[in-house]
């Protein structure tokens, strides 16, 4: 396959990788600060996606009337809508974990990967109850919608613009890291939980707000991933995977190793998908393995709760 | 252990689960349910009392069992299409696919403890679950690999026939109380027991002398192994293995049973969790469409409140006992 | 030549120098104690003599044989136990167990997966014997975690002698002790010179003082001084410093 062949495959694996990344970071917030392998972020992802197709299509609870009012809104208000809405609305699940978590604090971390395991297949069912089984398209608006013509191939355009978007999401997320308050406690939390309590700071609801945070980071991620992936019950699982592949591979801890490690696993399923689609996925795998049996803690990992 | 204290090798609890489970195709159908679902249980509580041994008695969490299980199921319906038709070959072979399978994860993994111990045993059960559904040449993709037949026991002498749901019961009974015997014996062999210590203090165990990841990974080679017999029974009994078994989802299902039962404080634990966990499908499933529902609200409520398990509620209280009156 | 050597053993952690040219040789049958400050290195160099840190640079020679970055295992079945300041027991064991799980014999049979882990009588004897050594004979069926921290003290040392070591290094075995503990300690360890070659680690000078043969004194990951109790006494260094003044 020539290289300019390879371009598109390049592309969709960035755009992927960039949104993964997304998804890691909220992953990995909840790590750093709670010392918790949240297996139910994947949930909280495809939560955000249902949402938003709830929003966008329009399939609401609504009295009729109100909800033609909404339908008659152009698609592109209403999936810029859910966009932002579908987030807030995820959020109190968000909340709803944390709460349940606590109980996990200072415990062997075993016991939160289980918890949150049982909270994915809870949220996983009440999708099935909800929405059944079938699968969903979330429509995009007719602006960022289809393709275009460049180097002689086409290209889609919503993948160029979901990768913007995404590097707009985590530029976002970073300056909250880097240059906030709040960004500082959290990482101070992450090193030390004790010095947050020290500096007389409310450590519980440092804990909720970050939960918050990465909750509503992964309900983004569902949304932007919705009308490349599909919306599925399963699809929660098949998110939060990478989201811990890309933590393990970029080390845990690390803003840009998380981002990294997004790129790779992205460039990886994406440059493989180029050669044999079908075994796409397993190449995240097999680079994770490879990576991890060489370098222990990942490219940018310290020592950290996994180790425990 | 107590000092000097040796374990008999057949306790009252054990020969009373299993003349229980020897009586229940004479009642099952009478309380509403089904043959076929007696065989299921025994299947999974195999399951469970094999994956245990890695969980409860080594305190090694692995979240990628559903592989070695589907390995089995895998190696038991090929060797029985390509190879050799017989029942003691074909279980041989389930056993064997999936102690190797064990080997190559134990190879990766046996120096980790912990939380990466269970993510990377996530990863490497996702590429045998990937594998198995992208491979149709060979496992029939997700489309599973079909017209496995319940092959006859063969005893020299006699041959028994398992194609009823009843025969296969008391074959798959005699697989269970020969599994359980052995993983009994086991744990309180001196290898087990050293499991345990290795469980409790990896450390120490290396500064009194233990090649510890060769433990670690002998007893996930045997734990796959029997994962692998079990995996076996159950593509016989479903005459058919699927890739779902070996999904994250079904390597989640083990490790609920497990814990819902009590398997990190009693041995028979697992074989609670599996009854529990099949009865909720079926009995939950029954009234409403959404049973993991309910299962999965019950195990988040175990896991803050209870992590002893179903089992340990009952345990406790007796386990107290000599402590206090000492 | 002596039972262990160590020669010039180097450690960096990043860019701290943790152990800079140690040397230290302990002669067999006899009791060697190793002091210093906070910080200085004393429970480093043990973890590097029994295997847990690879030296930077360096060898350390047990028996004749050099065991300079081998692992804790190969060096514990070699005949060197050590006990951990931090107790590092087998929690939810009895007493009986751990030291049980610890000796040669269990290890011996670590492939034996189907027959009694305990059932062999001399095991057992053995077992109660090293408790009975250690004080804890009528603590046997009890859980290791539920034993008094004094206690406990002493089943680090029980688990560590049931390895049968040729050398026993005790990591400041009085830690967190009141004077009868201490007393008791000191007792024990007495009983124990002789029997095996012991290193001890301890910040209680009166308690190495009166039990060792040679002391070596470490300050800043070296070797400042070395030499008999007496000796020690004497040297200017020693006395001029804090520790010097305790002693």
């Amino acid at each position: 396959m020539s290289i300019v062949g390879l371009l598109p495959h390049l592309v969709n694996g960035l755009a992927l990788g960039l949104l993964f990344a997304l998804l890691a970071l909220g992953f990995m917030l909840i790590l750093g600060l709670m010392e918790q392998i949240n297996l139910a972020h994947g949930s909280l992802f495809a939560l955000g996606a249902y949402f938003a197709y709830a929003i966008a299509t329009p399939r609401l609870p609504l009295p009729p009337d109100m909800l033609q009012v909404w339908a008659a809104v152009p698609l592109g208000w209403r999936f810029t809508a859910a966009m932002f809405l579908a987030p807030v609305l995820v959020a109190p699940f968000g909340v709803v974990l944390e709460r349940l978590m606590r109980r996990t604090y200072g415990r062997d971390p075993l016991y939160g990967l289980l918890l949150t395991f049982g909270m994915a297949m809870v949220i996983e069912e009440l999708i099935r109850i909800v929405w059944g089984t079938r699968d969903y398209m979330l429509p995009v608006p007719r602006g960022i919608s289809g393709g275009f013509m460049m180097l002689d191939l086409i290209w889609s355009t919503y993948r160029f613009w979901a990768a913007g978007f995404a590097i707009v999401a985590m530029a976002i997320v970073w300056l909250v890291i880097e240059h906030t308050r709040f960004g500082a406690l959290v990482k101070a939390g992450a090193h030390d939980s004790e010095i947050v309590q020290a500096l007389g700071h409310d450590l519980e609801k440092l804990r909720v707000w970050v939960f918050v945070l990465g909750t509503m980071m992964a309900a983004v991620a569902g949304v932007i991933l919705a009308p490349i992936w599909g919306i599925r019950p399963h699809m929660g699982v098949d998110a939060v995977i990478p989201a811990f592949v890309i933590i393990v591979l970029g080390g845990v801890g690390s803003f840009w190793g998380a981002v990294l490690g997004g790129l790779l696993v992205g460039m990886v399923v994406g440059l493989s998908g180029a050669y044999a689609s079908e075994w796409s996925m397993l190449s995240m795998y097999l680079l994770l393995i490879l990576v991890v049996t060489f370098r222990s803690r990942g490219l940018f990992g310290k020592k950290s709760v996994l180790e425990a | 252990m107590r000092t000097g204290h040796t374990v008999p090798t057949l306790t009252p609890a054990m020969i009373a689960i299993w003349v229980a489970f020897a009586t229940v195709p004479l009642w099952i159908e009478k309380v509403g349910l089904y043959q076929y679902l007696g065989v299921e249980i025994l299947i999974f509580a195999t399951y469970a009392l094999a994956y245990n041994l890695v969980l409860g008695h080594s305190g090694l969490p692995s979240f990628g069992h559903g592989a070695f299980f589907g390995l089995g199921a895998y190696g038991f319906g090929l060797a029985q299409l390509n190879l050799v038709p017989d029942l003691w070959f074909c279980l041989g072979a389930a056993v064997v696919v999936a102690s190797a399978g064990g080997a190559i994860v134990a190879a990766f993994i046996s120096h980790r403890r912990g939380i990466y111990y269970s993510l990377l045993t996530i990863a490497f059960g996702q590429v045998f679950w990937f594998i198995a559904i992208k491979s149709h040449a060979i496992t029939g993709g997700e489309d599973g690999l079909l017209k496995i037949a319940r092959l006859p026991v063969r005893l020299g002498v006699a041959t028994f026939d398992l194609t009823h749901n009843i025969s296969l019961f008391y074959f798959v009974l005699a697989v269970f109380v020969a599994v359980s015997l052995l993983l009994w014996r086991l744990v309180h062999s001196p290898f087990g027991r050293i499991l345990k210590a290795i469980k409790q203090n990896e450390t120490r165990a290396r500064f009194v002398g233990y090649d510890v990841w060769r433990y670690k990974a002998a007893v996930l080679v045997l734990s796959a192994g029997l994962s692998g017999l079990a995996g076996g029974l159950f593509a016989m009994a479903q005459s058919s293995a699927f890739p779902d078994v070996m999904s994250l989802h079904y390597s989640g299902y083990i490790v609920m049973m497990t814990l819902v039962g009590g398997g990190l404080v009693t041995f028979w634990g697992p074989v609670l969790g599996a009854i529990v966990f099949l009865l909720a499908r079926d009995v939950i499933g029954a009234f409403t469409t959404g049973w993991m529902l309910w299962f999965g609200l019950l195990f988040v409520a175990l896991v803050i409140y209870k992590p002893e398990g179903l089992g340990g509620m009952f345990l406790r209280p007796a386990r107290r006992k000599p402590a206090g009156a000492k | 030549m002596a039972l262990f050597e160590a020669h010039e053993l180097h450690l960096r952690f990043g860019d701290r120098v943790v152990l800079e040219d140690i040397s230290l040789s302990f002669e067999a049958g006899r009791l060697s104690g190793i002091m210093g400050p906070n910080g200085a290195g004393k429970t480093t160099c043990f973890n590097v003599l029994t295997g847990r840190y690879r030296p930077d640079r360096g060898r350390v020679l047990f028996d004749g044989a050099d065991i300079t970055g081998r692992s804790p295992q190969a060096i514990a079945r070699m005949g060197i136990a050590r006990s951990f300041q931090l107790m590092n027991l087998f929690d939810e064991f009895t007493a009986f167990e751990n030291v049980a799980i610890a000796l040669p014999q269990t290890r011996r049979r670590g492939a034996d997966a189907v027959g009694q882990a305990y059932g062999d009588a001399a095991l057992v004897a053995e077992a109660h014997d090293i408790l009975g050594t250690v004080g804890l004979g009528q603590r046997a069926d009890q859980i290791a975690k539920s034993l008094p921290y004094g206690e406990r003290r002493a089943l680090e040392i029980a688990v560590a002698l049931a390895c049968r070591p040729k050398l026993l290094f005790l990591d400041e075995p009085t830690a967190g002790l009141g004077s009868d503990g201490r007393a008791r300690l000191a007792d024990l360890v007495r009983r124990l010179k002789g029997q095996v070659t012991l290193v001890v680690i301890e910040h209680d000078m009166e308690f190495l003082f009166s039990l060792a043969d040679d002391i070596s004194v470490i300050h800043w990951g070296q070797v400042i001084a070395q030499g008999s109790p007496a000796e020690l006494r004497t040297n200017p260094w020693v006395k001029n410093s804090n520790l010097g003044k305790l002693a």
